[in-house]
């Protein structure tokens, strides 16, 4: 390597180094040069935009949408609420006003470290709100001691209520103040902390269209910033009115109905019931969320509402009339300042109140999936409306034995009294005929399996296993036992309230896989629903044996029949084993359902349809661990669709 | 080398003008918090003085150390950036890590990893290859890796700063003009091309930087603001403690990245003036310096920390005049923030390391 070589490199560099320092310098210039033109050249015109006055921009949240059942009753409006603010500007000590405030209203920490932190970073004339939603006694306290605080005003501002209070919880859902999350996921909620975002519920899943646009003002202020005018540069435009096909009316009859089942209301003033209260933490979890009513069982034990879901669904346009699920909760607790007591106890309450069971409890659709087994045994031929199997009260395969829940066996029976009295042993049988795919591919027709696209956020889509799912899910090769299991709604098979709606909707209408909506406002024409493809004469059998179950001198159902007046009702009971009985058991006698503890009882489903001449309403009740599907959720399901039809007509 | 002559050799003046840059940040910091030294002026001061305590440490460690470990410099920044990225997924952000209660940004000291591993790169080639392109290719990887990393955080300013400070080395380096030019024309010619690519919210930012009155909550928001409040300070400022739009807080970042601005408030043409004029002499020292020492990797690294220096001044004074879009970029040694001040007083600590341990070129 050459010496010159060396030294002509070091040359080329220090070549460009100082091409580099000129452009140093051409840049710098051109900065001084634009600071020129700013603060010298310009600087008149600018100087007057400071001292003159200056505009100040303020975003203006949007009236939020409201919420109404199919009758315009509210479920969710907006209600003026007052607003405590300082404006630091006029403020001499931030933090001794703010002391002296919490003498007067409740202020947490971190509200004050918040207050503190803001007015560091906006315009010092602009008003920061320190409490939200005053009380009226608060009010009054201000309203005297205020006037001694330079700086503070009140501002009223529009807070979500629901008047409904508990009835639409899981309908509606709620809205509550914005989240971190979602400002990082859209960042115009910044400019607004004070709007709150639906976070469940109908308020969640049309956000967009509840929420509305925000509108601009532009405040006048002078050099010292103090305001003079206000002017509107963008109205804010309201959110979109949102109708519901809710009816509140049935919706009161069903969480009544569902809630109180064959329990007996007390009086809670009694001394007996305040002292079971004391002594039951279920009970007083119950009575924490301000939830009222405590019932007396059979046994005459004290004890809290029942739980499960009821749908109530038309099933034309497939309109959610009714959609019940519990316990409830109100939906107002959120709307202010949740309180962490509040919160606590709803998550800690045992029974969760705010899990949506009819679209997120999932549940083993029991005997009510009969039909659909039914349905897929006549499309695959291997049953006609008339093959008959005899039931000894269990049936065996390999070394396995599957009991009837009938001890002694129904005898000969075919697919409408199997139906009538629910029969396992038939379906056993058909089931294994049948087998596991034709099975599953029915139940997805009938809207198992899968989220029905209900416009509620959190909708479970339920297990209608499979070979294939199996292997997926499990690692291991589907057993004929397991189809035979299913044969009866066990096993694997899962499903929501709402999906067990939909498939009685589905049956009941015969032509359309009728989808549910909640929304009047983009109710699809009954047309625009996919044909539902199942032939018309194995549906006619499967109807004929839900009439039977009402009607039929052994139905599961007959006790509970739908008023004749009102065009009578077929249905279908399920009670599904939340325990496995053993063998021993079996033998000893099974002990009855109000024996066992709470969550070892069965759960009691009853899906059902009227009027059975022209279907016009489904229905599905799961009263959890509520006993037996006949005694416990037929008469909750009679209850509400005698109201349903009373009400709403069948026209 | 006896401690006394290393004292002697020091680059005392380079130190000077960053403790006026220091000083100046600690009055505006003063201002800006309405005449307090809580919550960033004092902080400013301490950390200040870490700092210069820290250019003293590095200027000891001898120049040929710091070339040797160059490479292991790179990796170890790229792992970190790398790092972030997994870390910080859940986030969104993956700009910052935590040390013992200091959160620091490392997209900065990549800066210098970058300009380190690519003098000692091309202090290593032979003479005859500065005239091949292939010789400039790893160079580009040794930028481009890291450019990536900190665009993904995601953070537009600083990746191309990094980039910038990397290519005026590749630059430096000689590369021939006609890829100079090549390379300029096709940047240019793939704007099109790019902007076709961008995302809806990332041609928003462009057009609310070409016309910041239409976006008048947000980004022209700021820059509006920051021409109201450059402008009415004048040719010698409203007087500190005067300046009504920062003291009103009309201005935003007035601690951070619009400190420039609040200082133009209050001192006016002649007091950024000053400041621009601090700034470019010592990026002209540290050129000057570049031309004494003798070794190649001392030579190209003073060039790129004076053109990273130059970068971060350019960026920060072009984005508040309203000359270049708001990328977010701080104003070292006098805007508030820990990471940049560290990065540039580890750039002057290096480069008093060059001086202090010239030697010949072996």
């Amino acid at each position: 390597m050459s010496k010159k070589g060396k030294k002509d490199l070091r040359r080329a560099i220090s070549r460009r180094g100082l091409l580099l320092a000129g452009g140093q310098l051409a840049l710098t210039g051109l900065l001084a040069g634009r600071l020129y033109q700013l603060q010298v050249a310009q600087s008149s015109r600018y100087k007057g935009l400071s001292d003159r006055n200056q505009f100040d921009m303020r975003v203006v949240s949007p009236r939020r949408g409201r919420l109404y059942d199919r009758n315009m009753r509210l479920l969710a409006g907006n209600a003026e609420s007052f607003q405590l603010r300082v404006t630091p500007l006029f403020v001499d000590d931030l933090e001794r006003t703010l002391a002296s405030l919490l003498t007067i209203v409740d202020l947490t920490p971190e509200q004050i470290t918040n207050v503190l932190d803001t007015a560091k970073k906006v315009p010092s004339f602009q008003d920061i709100v320190v409490r939200d939603d005053l009380s009226q006694r608060e009010l009054a306290r201000l309203a005297v001691r205020s006037a001694l605080l330079s700086g503070v005003s009140f501002g009223r501002s529009l807070r979500r209520i629901y008047p409904q209070g508990i009835l639409g919880c899981h309908v509606t859902g709620y809205v509550s103040p914005v989240t971190r999350n979602e400002i990082e996921a859209d960042q115009t909620l910044r400019a607004l902390p004070d709007l709150g975002t639906g976070k469940i519920g109908v308020e969640f899943t049309h956000e967009q269209r509840l929420r509305g646009v925000p509108g601009r003002e532009r405040i006048e202020v002078n050099a010292k910033g103090q305001p003079i005018r206000v002017f509107q540069d963008v109205a804010a435009s309201a959110g979109q009115d949102l109708r519901l096909s809710l009816d509140m009316g049935i919706q009161l009859h069903a969480a009544d109905a569902l809630r109180q089942g064959r329990l007996t209301p007390v009086k809670l003033g009694s001394s007996e019931v305040q002292k079971a209260i004391a002594e039951n933490a279920e009970l007083r979890a119950h009575i924490a969320v301000g939830d009222e009513m405590i019932l007396r069982d059979e046994k005459k034990r004290l004890v809290p509402p029942e739980s499960g879901a009821a749908v109530v669904i038309d099933v034309e346009t497939g309109g959610i009339v009714s959609l019940v699920s519990a316990p409830m909760f109100d939906p107002n607790l959120f709307t202010g300042r949740l309180l962490t007591r509040d919160w606590q106890r709803l998550n800690n309450h045992p029974r969760t109140p705010l899990l949506n069971r009819a679209i997120s409890g999932l549940y083993a659709p029991g005997s009510t999936f009969k039909m659909v087994v039914g349905l897929a045994a006549l499309e695959a031929g291997v049953i006609s409306q008339k093959t008959r199997f005899s039931c000894p009260g269990h049936m065996e395969l390999g070394n396995a034995k599957f009991h009837c829940w009938r001890k002694d066996g129904h005898g000969a029976v075919n697919l409408v009294s199997a139906l009538e009295q629910s029969c396992d042993v038939f379906f056993y049988e058909i089931a294994l005929k049948t087998g596991i795919k034709k099975i599953k591919d029915m139940a997805r027709r009938l809207g198992l399996g899968d989220s029905t696209g209900l416009d509620l956020h959190g909708e479970k889509s339920g297990i209608v296993p499979s070979h294939e799912w199996k292997l997926a899910h499990h690692g291991k090769v589907w057993t004929p036992g397991e189809t035979v299991v299913a044969g009866i709604g066990q096993g694997y098979v899962l499903a929501t309230p709402l999906q067990l709606a939909v498939m009685t909707a589905r049956i009941a209408n015969g032509r359309k896989a009728v989808t549910p909506r909640l929304l009047t406002n983009d109710m699809t024409s009954p047309d625009d629903f996919a044909p539902l493809d199942i032939a018309p004469a194995a549906l006619d059998v499967v109807r004929q044996g839900m009439v039977k179950v009402m009607y039929g001198g052994l139905g599961t159902a007959r006790t509970h029949k739908l008023a004749d007046t009102l065009g009578g009702m077929a249905g279908k009971t399920g009670t599904v084993q939340v325990k496995r009985i053993t063998k021993a058991q079996r033998e000893e006698g099974i002990i009855s359902n109000i024996d066992r503890p709470w969550a070892e009882r069965d759960h009691a489903l009853f899906v059902a349809y009227a009027p059975i001449k022209k279907p016009r309403y489904a229905i599905a009740v799961v009263v959890e661990h509520g006993g037996s599907g006949s005694a416990a959720a037929a008469p909750v399901a009679r209850d509400i669709m005698a109201k349903t039809i009373k009400t709403l007509g069948v026209a | 080398m006896t401690m006394w002559r290393a004292l002697l050799r020091m680059p005392w003046h380079l130190l000077l003008l960053a403790a006026i840059l220091v000083t100046v940040g600690a009055m505006a910091l003063y201002s800006a918090s309405q005449g307090s030294w809580q919550p960033w002026a004092g902080r400013h001061i301490v950390r200040a003085a870490v700092g210069l305590a820290m250019v003293l440490v590095v200027a000891f460690v001898d120049i040929n150390l710091i070339r040797r470990m160059s490479y292991a410099f790179l990796v170890l920044a790229v792992m970190v950036l790398a790092a972030l990225m997994v870390v910080g997924s859940g986030t969104g952000v993956a700009r910052w890590i935590s040390i013992g209660g200091m959160n620091l940004q490392p997209s900065e000291p990549a800066k210098i990893a970058v300009i380190l591993a690519l003098a000692r790169y091309f202090d290593s080639q032979p003479l005859d290859r500065f005239q091949s392109i292939i010789t400039y290719l790893p160079a580009l990887a040794m930028i481009a890796l890291p450019f990536l990393l900190v665009l993904k955080q995601p953070d537009l300013g600083t990746a191309l700063m990094l980039a910038l400070g990397g290519l005026s080395i590749i630059f430096a380096a000689g590369l021939p003009w006609r890829y100079v030019i090549g390379s300029i024309v096709v940047v240019v010619a793939s704007v099109p091309v790019l902007w076709s690519q961008l995302h809806a919210y990332q041609k928003a930012r462009v057009m609310t930087f070409l016309n910041p009155e239409a976006d008048i909550l947000g980004a022209g928001y700021q820059i509006t603001q920051s021409k109201i409040a450059l402008g009415s300070g004048g040719f010698f400022g409203k007087g500190f403690l005067m300046g009504s739009q920062s003291q009103l807080n009309y201005l935003p970042e007035k601690q951070t990245d619009f400190v420039f601005t609040m200082i133009g408030e209050e001192f006016g043409f002649a007091g950024n003036l000053f400041i621009l004029m601090v700034y470019l002499t010592i990026c002209l020292f540290i050129l000057r310096i570049s031309y004494r020492v003798k070794s190649r990797f001392s030579r190209l690294t003073c060039i790129g920390i004076a053109m990273m220096l130059f970068f971060y001044m350019f960026v920060n004074v072009g984005m508040v005049t309203g000359l270049l879009p708001v990328v977010g970029a701080p104003l070292p040694l006098i805007s508030y923030g820990g990471t940049a001040m560290l990065t540039v007083f580890l750039g002057l600590g290096i480069v008093a390391s060059a001086i202090i341990h010239d030697r010949r070129e072996q």
